[in-house]
C-alpha cells in the first residue's frame, strides 16, 4: 500500500537519541526490543511465504506426478524451456498483459473521471461517495457470477438493454461469453465494477490535499479546465496516481476469482490468464514442475515489472 | 475545498447528471443481483429478462438455507475471518509498532520485504501449502484455510499499523516510560487506544481478506472447512445454472459487509487512502 517510509530521508541510526540514556540500563537494547517484536510476524512471513515460495521454485527444476510415488527427477531448466516453448504460455503471458492493461486503462478513466466530478461537486457529493464504495467490499467470486448472469447470451439483461435502447438489432447480437474475441474484454467488467471505486477514491483523497493557491494560481494565468487538468492537476497527482497504478496492476495480473467463475479460461482458452494456466497445469493437468516454472517466471516477470512502474512514474527522489 | 468546486450553476447541474447516470449504472448490476433472488425459477430464466420480479417469493432464501451444507459453510466462513483478522492484527501491531517507534535498518527492510510479498500471487503459495498443511495433519480445518488467507492481508495490515502508529507522537510513549511502564506495557496501555480507529480500520480490511477469498478456499478446503464463496460457486456445476439460489446465497453473503461499509465508511475511506496520499 504505502510507500511513504521510501520518500523519506533515510532513517537515522539504530536507536534515536531519545530513549539513549536509557539504553545503557536495559540489556534489552531498543534495537533488540524492536527486532523481538517484528520477529512473529517475519517468522510467519517466512514460513508461510517464503518457505512455500522456495519450494514452489525447487519444484520447477523437477518433473514429477503429485499423485504417484516416482521419485522427482531433476531436469534442470527443462520446465522453463518447455514454458517458453509452448504456445499455451505465451499466449496466456499476452492475455495477462492485454487483461491487466484493460482493466487498468478502464478503471483509471472511470476513477479520475468520477473523482473530478466528486470534487467539482464539493462536500454534497458524499451520499454518491458512500454508495460507490459498495462494490469494493463484495468478493470476486461474487461479482464474477452476478456479471455472468447479467451478459449470459440469451437470457442476459445487459444484452436486452442494449437491444431496447436500439443499440443492437437483436438480444442475442452479442456473445460476451462465448465470443473469443470479446471474452477478455468481458470478463475484465466484474473487476472493473469492483474496484474503479478504490481508485476514484484514492484519486479524490488526492485531489483535496492539492493546495488551492496552486489552481486559483493557475486561473489567475488565464488557464481553461484541460490545461489545469494535464498541466497542473496531474502533475500533482504522480505520486498518488503511481500507487493506484501500482496496486491495481498487480492485482490485476493475478486475477483469478472472477475470471475462472466466468469462463474458466475459455473459450477457445481465449480468457485464459497466467493465473488459470498456473492452476490448470498444477491441479488438472497434473503438472507441478511445469506449473512451478511458469509461475516463477510469472512472479519473476510482476516484481520487475512492479519495480520498473515503481522507477517510471512515481520516479523517488524527484520534488514531485 | 480548494477551487476546484465549480461555481456556475449550469456546469453544476451538468456534473450532477453524470453523476446520478453513473451511479445508477454502478448500483445497478447489484440491485438486479437483489431481485432476482427474490422471483421464482421460471422467471429467473425468462426470455426476455425482467428487472422486478412480477411475482414476490422468498422461496430461493428458504432452499439455499436449508440445504445442509449453506449453514455450515456461513459459520465456517465466520469462524475462519475471525481467525485470521485476530492472527493478522496479533502479528502485524507488535510489528508495525517497531517498523515505526524505533525505525531501525531492519524495520525498514522488514516493511519491504512485507511489500514484495505483496505481490506474490495466491497460487504460488497456495500449491505448496496443500501439502505442508497435509503434513501437520491440518487438511481441510477452518485454521489452517485462515493462516493461509493471512499470508494476504499480513503485509496490508502492517503498512495500514504503521501509517497509524507513525500519526501517534513519540511523546506519548516516552512519557508513559518515564512513569516505569515497560515498553510492551506503553504499547498495550498508551499507545494502541489512542490507534483504536487504526485497529478498526486495519481489522476490517483482514476480514474481508478472508470473507472474500475464494482461490485458498478452493486449493485447501474439501468437506469440513468449506467456505461460502465455495458454496455460491458450486451452484453453477452441481445444478447446472442455479442463479435462483445462487443471488440469494451472495446477496445473503454480501449484505453484512456491505451495511459494515455504510456504518464504518469514514474509517474506510482513510484505510484505502491513507498511505496513497499522506505522502
Amino acid at each position: 500500500m504505502s510507500i511513504r517510509t521510501n520518500r523519506r530521508p533515510a532513517f537515522g541510526p539504530a536507536v534515536p537519541g531519545s530513549s539513549a540514556p536509557r539504553r545503557r540500563s536495559l540489556r534489552l537494547t531498543d534495537a533488540r526490543f524492536a527486532a523481538l517484536m517484528m520477529a512473529p510476524a517475519a517468522a510467519f512471513m517466512a514460513v508461510f511465504v517464503a518457505w512455500p515460495l522456495a519450494q514452489f521454485i525447487t519444484n520447477s527444476f523437477y518433473r514429477y506426478n503429485p499423485i504417484s510415488d516416482a521419485p522427482h527427477r531433476f531436469v534442470g531448466f527443462g520446465n522453463y524451456i518447455a514454458a517458453f516453448g509452448s504456445a499455451a504460455f505465451t499466449n496466456s503471458a499476452v492475455r495477462t498483459i492485454a487483461y491487466t492493461a484493460i482493466v487498468v486503462f478502464l478503471e483509471f478513466s472511470l476513477g479520475l473521471l468520477v473523482a473530478l466530478l466528486f470534487s467539482g461537486l464539493g462536500s454534497r457529493s458524499r451520499v454518491f461517495r458512500t454508495i460507490f464504495m459498495y462494490p469494493l467490499m463484495i468478493a470476486p467470486i461474487v461479482a464474477g457470477l452476478l456479471w455472468r448472469f447479467l451478459l449470459i447470451d440469451n437470457t442476459g439483461i445487459v444484452n436486452q438493454l442494449l437491444f431496447q435502447l436500439h443499440i443492437i438489432g437483436s438480444p442475442t447480437q452479442i456473445q460476451w461469453l462465448s465470443d473469443p474475441k470479446i471474452a477478455l474484454l468481458a470478463v475484465s467488467l466484474p473487476d472493473i465494477w469492483l474496484t474503479t471505486s478504490f481508485i476514484a477514491l484514492v484519486l479524490f483523497a488526492g485531489l483535496q490535499n492539492i493546495p488551492g493557491d496552486i489552481i486559483e494560481a493557475a486561473r489567475i494565468d488565464g488557464a481553461r479546465y484541460p490545461t489545469l487538468l494535464f498541466r497542473v492537476i496531474l502533475p500533482l497527482l504522480r505520486p498518488v496516481i503511481a500507487v493506484a497504478l501500482i496496486v491495481r496492476g498487480v492485482d490485476a495480473a493475478r486475477a483469478f476469482d472472477v475470471i475462472v467463475v466466468q469462463t474458466n479460461g475459455g473459450p477457445q482458452n481465449s480468457t485464459e490468464t497466467m493465473s488459470l494456466l498456473v492452476y490448470n497445469t498444477q491441479i488438472s493437468d497434473g503438472n507441478p514442475g511445469l506449473a512451478s516454472a511458469m509461475g516463477t517466471i510469472y512472479l519473476v516477470a510482476m516484481i520487475a515489472l512492479a519495480i520498473v512502474a515503481v522507477a517510471a512514474i512515481w520516479r523517488p527522489g524527484s520534488d514531485r | 475545498m480548494n477551487g476546484l468546486e465549480t461555481k456556475r450553476m449550469s456546469t453544476r447541474a451538468l456534473l450532477w447528471l453524470v453523476l446520478i447516470l453513473m451511479t445508477v449504472l454502478y448500483a445497478y448490476p447489484f440491485a438486479y443481483m437483489l431481485f432476482t433472488s427474490f422471483k421464482t425459477p421460471l422467471e429467473t430464466n425468462a426470455i426476455p429478462p425482467t428487472f422486478f420480479p412480477t411475482t414476490w417469493t422468498i422461496e430461493n432464501y428458504v432452499s439455499t438455507l436449508t440445504n445442509s451444507a449453506v449453514p455450515v459453510s456461513i459459520l465456517n466462513s465466520i469462524q475462519t475471518a475471525v481467525i485470521s483478522t485476530l492472527l493478522s492484527l496479533a502479528l502485524a501491531i507488535p510489528a508495525a509498532y517497531a517498523v515505526t517507534r524505533w525505525k531501525t535498518r531492519l524495520g525498514r527492510v522488514f516493511i519491504l520485504t512485507a511489500l514484495v510479498m505483496r505481490m506474490v500471487p495466491a497460487i504460488v503459495v497456495g500449491a505448496p501449502l496443500i501439502g505442508f498443511f497435509h503434513a501437520l495433519g491440518l487438511s481441510d480445518t477452518s485454521l489452517a484455510l485462515a493462516i493461509a488467507q493471512t499470508t494476504i492481508s499480513l503485509p496490508l495490515s502492517i503498512w495500514l499499523m504503521a501509517s497509524f502508529f507513525d500519526a501517534v507522537p513519540d511523546e506519548l510513549e516516552e512519557a508513559a516510560r518515564v512513569d516505569g511502564t515497560s515498553r510492551l506495557g506503553a504499547l498495550w496501555r498508551v499507545v494502541l487506544p489512542v490507534a483504536r480507529g487504526g485497529v478498526a480500520v486495519t481489522a476490517i480490511f483482514a476480514f474481508l481478506a478472508s470473507w472474500n477469498d475464494f482461490i485458498f478456499a478452493l486449493l485447501l478446503t474439501s468437506v469440513r472447512a468449506v467456505t461460502t464463496p465455495l458454496e455460491i460457486a458450486n451452484y453453477q456445476s452441481q445444478f447446472g445454472l442455479a442463479w435462483g439460489p445462487m443471488t440469494s446465497l451472495a446477496v445473503l453473503y454480501s449484505v453484512p459487509v456491505i451495511l459494515l461499509t455504510l456504518v464504518l465508511q469514514r474509517h474506510i475511506v482513510a484505510g484505502l487512502t491513507l498511505g496513497a496520499v499522506k505522502g
